[in-house]
């Protein structure tokens, strides 16, 4: 693996901005930035007048609905349309074989396909779709075409793809790749431990389940397209599409100002977006094409289920000599990296000199991965934590000391091992012990653990693999003569509070009102480059350019107001909306006052995002603590308690950084207890839990309401200009395996498969009863 | 999505029942399960009969010997909420808050929650099963993990998806089942239910132009006391894994009588007269309870996936037993 291919930024261009002129160094002092403000858009979202793609209506506009194929596997022969054409309402009906639908998709890695394929990979292949009135009618006509398959053999067992005789997903067989990383030398590793553990890891295959569903509308205005989408990057949608309809990209135009999440299975354009498109031309209206929460169970995404060993030795001491480590994971029917990052908590987390990993992708017969929250990191710490566990326990000593005792101050898994801007791993799991009350906590279990209800403590430490953002990323700040401000970035808001952060720089630096701030986001026809909001780049990457937007603007407020004053530039500073001479203090100015300003109208700054510093990696870094309750009689677990201790660098906005945190933990609640896909092995091997009540998402009772958020906010001038690092997924890796270890303390029990749920664990208890 | 019907709201019961006779007519009642099942087309509907302008099978009354009367179409929140049935037959009460979610429970009536149709995800999907006429019961090799472990008579291993269902048959309770020309019937809620084995293309007695009126519960007899208790994959919003209801006589420390229902155990909610048997005029010590723990579980034939059913049924039993004693 190559350590700076970065999955959200694969397969798309990006621009060099240029370097803005001086930066700033981080702010000392703030007065907006750090407090607990609600959204800048709070009303529009929760009244209902925030549109999202999935609300608009345009004038005239008709209904797309796309046909899947319902077999793992299949090659289709033919396609009778005729009983959808007789329908009344239904406008068009494209299939593979229609010219304006023939069109490649291309997926990862050289693997390319048709829009229509007629050899279907996995369930839910689109097939062919229609247009029609309203989307009852697009849904019926979709269930009458008639298709008729040749079922192929097929294989979604991953640990299986790669056996002789299992059928082959494509002509070159089942292996994606594999993927190896070494330092040090293991053996003499092993040879050095006082301790050597090995144990099997298997976690399962969870979906996006985002509250808006996957869509867009588009809409053609002569030769030039108006995508609508929920999407976390307009530009990757606008790339996507203008290769696949080979549209020059200034004819693309896709807008996303509202979106309703996406966690990774939103980065790119769906099918969906150029079969939308596609209706669209043929039907000479708008269509609006969302699919159907079945559909997205199936076709756009997941986190890759994994098959992990992890051996590990260690001192006496604690010090930790070795790690190797095995994954097998799929990404199903195309390339998607089944693997990726799955390894890197192994790799870079703790101090260890010698470090092996392999990691095998594979194909099998089912929808395609796309990276989800923190692609790869909740897997390996899954392995890695509960295996920290188990050395400290044969070690005999706490589980926090054993992972204090090995804190990095490099980068250990990149090429030449570069520090880290800053680290706050050690005071996370310091701090958030002390907070969380872990030693005494542990004590009491231990003296009180003998009912039948048996409370346990776990925790995890977490690095995240990026978080540190970089160029490009452009921002234009209008300042106009009454003092209000727009604000243009290409970056998408998805749900993080991406606007309300970026208006809040702005107010810190021009001293302007939030309220007076209007943004424009998330357009390719009106806003500037950037790139998908993923990765928890977004605020390290867009907020310093903002920042320099505004102080470009506050420069040429200087000069203005220099001028007027009579003074020198340098004798001048800002406070809050006015700009004073500093050695003569009663000398003062308002912005709105400056007579240059009222006579221009309006003041332009461009703000770009520096480089990030050379030789150095910036990463955000955490550890949780949880507190569970098991009932022996029936292995149902309770968290009682959760707490979250991120060092992300700069707090921007503390409610928007706990409202990551605490959601950070419910979705890895999620992976550890309740969700899984479950495929019909060795019968249909179709999905059978693809809708919103069989497949679990935790609900708020399964979330425990004693959650705390405790920020480690460290200083990170080399970072960025405001020293923020990425939040949104380092919050949700440690927390499965904190849960784990929990439960093992609780019980004794490992649990070494997600999820942790009632049939595992009452077959484990009864398991253990019977052994006495 | 939904395919074409129609769609009739009676103002008086004889004129729903004359509805009912047409083919493929059903009842509308909340609509929760109903819907869902047109949504997915799971079986032919030409005609929605609703009930919801019969306010007569609405609401909790006292019956004269001291039970309870339950309009059909009274809500499951209704029934959680009640005094009467909080106060005489808290384990029907239990039952009903452990329904689904709030809102189900505002909108979903206790007649349409003991008809409802089974939630096997094979049913439920794209899989054309034995029980939708199909020629091949999916769960019986494949993924029976939230399946039964009685009662499958290895034709179809559906559990039965009513919280209310087993207290109230623990509960001794029975439905008033109206049919056409006015005809009536009572049917034992205990005999409400239909095995595969007996019928494997209908879930209850009910005859397509029947409905469920009200159910009645008898007064309870003194010192009776009532459970239940469901053990589910997540907290909230989720049917049964293993659920016990139990209604147990108990006089000087030993139990008189008993009546013990499963659910998540079996197509039907499912009496352990094991159980029942075993505890039978015993005080309920340690060893009665683990007795209990046993019996609960014999004769079931556990599918592949399903085998953690057996030590979980044990661990509620013992769980819900221990429990009745801790009151006493
Ligand atoms: C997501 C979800 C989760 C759920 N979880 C649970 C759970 O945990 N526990 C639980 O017990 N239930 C659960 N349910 C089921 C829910 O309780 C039932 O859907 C509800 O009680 C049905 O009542 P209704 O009035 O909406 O019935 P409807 O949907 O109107 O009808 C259901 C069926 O019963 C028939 N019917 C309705 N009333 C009568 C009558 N009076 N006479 C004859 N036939 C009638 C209808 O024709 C239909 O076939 C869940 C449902 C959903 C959708
Ligand atoms: S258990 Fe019953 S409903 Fe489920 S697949 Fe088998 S026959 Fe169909």
């Amino acid at each position: 693996m190559k350590n700076d291919s970065v999955y959200y930024l694969k397969d798309i261009t990006a621009p060099e901005t240029p370097e803005p002129g001086e930066n700033p160094s981080p702010w000392t002092n703030t007065t907006i930035i750090g407090k607990r403000l609600p959204r800048v858009d709070a009303y529009e979202r929760t009244s209902g007048s925030a549109l999202y793609p999935s609300d608009l209506l345009l004038p005239n506009m008709v209904y797309g609905a796309v046909l899947r194929c319902p077999h793992p596997h299949a090659r289709v022969k033919r396609v009778n349309t005729r009983p959808a054409e007789g329908i009344k309402g239904v406008l068009t009906i494209i299939t593979g074989t229609t010219p304006e639908a023939d069109v490649w998709w291309r997926n990862e890695d050289g693997y390319r396909s048709k829009l229509f394929d007629p050899h279907c990979h996995y369930e839910g292949e689109a097939v062919a779709a229609v247009a029609a009135l309203d989307p009852y009618t697009a849904q019926d006509a979709v269930k009458v075409i008639q298709v008729e398959y040749e079922v192929l053999p097929y294989i979604i067992d991953e640990e299986r793809a790669l056996d002789s005789d299992a059928p082959r997903v494509h002509p070159k067989g089942n292996l994606v790749d594999t993927e190896s990383y070494e330092r040090g030398d293991v053996d003499q590793g092993f040879a050095q431990a006082d301790v050597v553990r090995e144990r099997p890891f298997h976690t399962r295959c969870e979906i996006h389940t985002p509250m808006e569903l996957h869509g867009c509308v588009a809409e053609w205005k002569g030769d030039t397209l108006t995508l609508h989408e929920s999407t976390q990057g307009v530009y990757a949608v606008q790339a996507k599409v203008a290769e696949a309809l080979r549209l020059p990209l200034s004819r693309v135009r896709v807008s996303g100002r509202y979106m309703g999440g996406g966690f990774g299975s939103k980065l790119k354009a769906g099918k969906y977006t150029v079969i939308s498109a596609i209706l669209a031309r043929k039907t000479a209206r708008p269509v609006k094409l969302v699919l159907t929460r079945e559909e997205t169970y199936l076709a756009v995404g997941n986190r890759p289920s994994s098959h992990m060993t992890l051996k590990a030795g260690v001192k006496k001491d604690g010090t930790l000599t070795a790690l190797q480590f095995t994954c097998t994971g799929t990404g199903g029917a195309y390339p998607a990296g089944g693997v990726a990052l799955v390894d890197w908590l192994i790799r870079d987390l703790y101090t260890c000199p010698s470090v092996k990993t392999e990691c095998r992708d594979v194909f099998i017969n089912a929808g395609p991965a796309r990276p989800f929250r923190a692609p790869g990191h909740p897997q390996g710490s899954w392995a890695l934590e509960q295996m920290m566990d188990e050395l400290a326990e044969a070690l005999h000593m706490d589980p926090v000391d054993l992972r204090l005792k090995n804190i990095p101050t490099v980068s250990q898994g990149r090429t030449g091992q570069p520090a880290y801007t800053s680290t706050g791993l050690k005071e996370c799991i310091e701090s958030g012990a002390q907070s969380f009350g872990w030693k005494a906590a542990r004590q009491r279990n231990k003296s009180s653990n003998t009912g039948t209800l048996r409370r346990g403590v776990g925790m995890g430490g977490c690095v995240w693999f990026v978080g540190g953002g970089g160029p490009p990323s452009t921002i234009i700040v209008k300042l106009f003569k009454d003092g209000s401000v727009n604000l243009n970035m290409g970056a998408s808001d998805i749900g993080t509070g991406t606007k309300t952060i970026m208006a809040m720089v702005v107010a810190e630096e021009l001293g302007v009102k939030l309220k007076n701030i209007q943004i424009e986001n998330a357009d390719t026809g009106t806003t500037q480059y950037a790139t998908p909001s993923g990765g928890s780049k977004t605020v390290p990457t867009e907020s310093p350019a903002v920042r320099n937007a505004a102080i470009h603007i506050k420069q040429k407020l200087m000069e203005m107001a220099a001028e007027e004053l009579d003074c020198d530039f340098e004798d001048l500073e800002f406070e809050g909306d006015e700009i004073i001479v500093s050695s003569r203090k009663e000398q003062r100015i308002k912005i709105t006052d400056i007579p240059k300003l009222k006579k221009q109208g309006v003041i332009v700054g461009v703000g770009y995002r520096g480089p990030n510093p050379e030789n150095k990696s910036v990463n955000p870094f955490g550890a949780q603590f949880c507190e569970v309750e098991v009932n022996t009689r029936t292995g149902e677990v309770r968290i009682l308690r959760f707490l979250g201790a991120h060092d992300s660098g700069r707090v921007m906005n503390r409610l928007t950084y706990d409202n990551q945190v605490f959601g950070g933990i419910t979705m890895g609640i999620g992976f550890a207890l309740t969700e899984f896909r479950v495929l019909d092995t060795g019968q249909t091997g179709k999905m059978v839990n693809r809708n919103w009540h069989d497949y679990k998402l935790p609900t708020a009772l399964d979330v425990p309401a004693d959650m705390k958020s405790l920020p480690i906010e460290l200083d990170d001038p080399e970072a960025n200009n405001t020293g923020a690092k990425g939040l949104g997924e380092p919050v949700t890796i440690p927390t499965a395996a904190a849960i784990a270890n929990a439960i093992y303390d609780a019980t004794g029990i490992r649990i070494t498969e997600t999820p942790a749920f009632v049939p595992h664990l009452i077959t484990r208890l009864n398991d253990l009863a019977k052994e006495g | 999505m939904l395919p074409h019907f129609s769609y009739i709201r009676p103002e008086t019961g004889s004129e729903a029942m004359s509805q009912l006779s047409d083919p493929e007519s059903f009842v509308l009642a909340g609509g929760t399960d109903l819907l869902g099942c047109l949504r997915e087309r799971i079986f032919p509907v030409r005609k929605l009969v609703s009930i919801n302008g019969l306010a007569q099978f609405h609401g909790i009354t006292e019956t004269e010997d001291g039970g309870v009367r339950i309009g059909a179409l009274t809500t499951i929140t209704e029934v959680e909420t009640h005094p009467l049935i909080q106060n005489r037959f808290p384990g029907l009460a239990r039952g009903a808050s452990e329904v689904a979610s709030p809102q189900l429970r505002n909108q979903g009536t206790i007649g349409g929650n003991l008809c409802q149709k089974p939630r096997c995800w094979y049913y439920r999907g794209e899989f054309d099963c034995l029980r939708k006429g199909g020629s091949q019961c999916f769960a019986a090799e494949g993924q029976n993990q939230f399946h039964c472990i009685f009662g499958g008579d290895g034709i179809c291993f559906i559990v039965h998806p009513s919280d209310t269902a087993p207290p109230l048959i623990a509960l001794n309770a029975s439905a008033v089942i109206a049919g056409p020309k006015g005809k009536k019937r009572q049917v034992p809620l205990e005999k409400f239910h239909v095995l595969p084995a007996d019928d494997l293309h209908k879930e209850t007695v009910l005859n397509p132009d029947e409905m469920v009126t009200e159910i009645l519960i008898p007064p309870p007899p003194p010192r009776t006391r009532s459970t239940y208790r469901k053990v589910r994959a997540r907290r909230a919003w989720d049917f049964s894994l293993a659920g016990v209801a139990l209604a147990v006589h108990i006089e000087d420390n030993k139990v008189v009588n008993s009546r013990v229902v499963l659910s998540g155990a079996a197509p039907v909610p499912w009496r352990s007269k094991a159980v029942e048997d075993v505890i039978q005029d015993r005080e309920l010590n340690s060893k009665t309870i683990a007795d209990a723990a046993q019996a609960v579980v014999e004769g079931a034939e556990p599918l592949e996936h399903n085998q953690y059913k057996l030590p979980l049924f044990q661990g509620v039993m013992e769980e819900e037993l221990l429990a009745l004693t801790n009151q006493a």
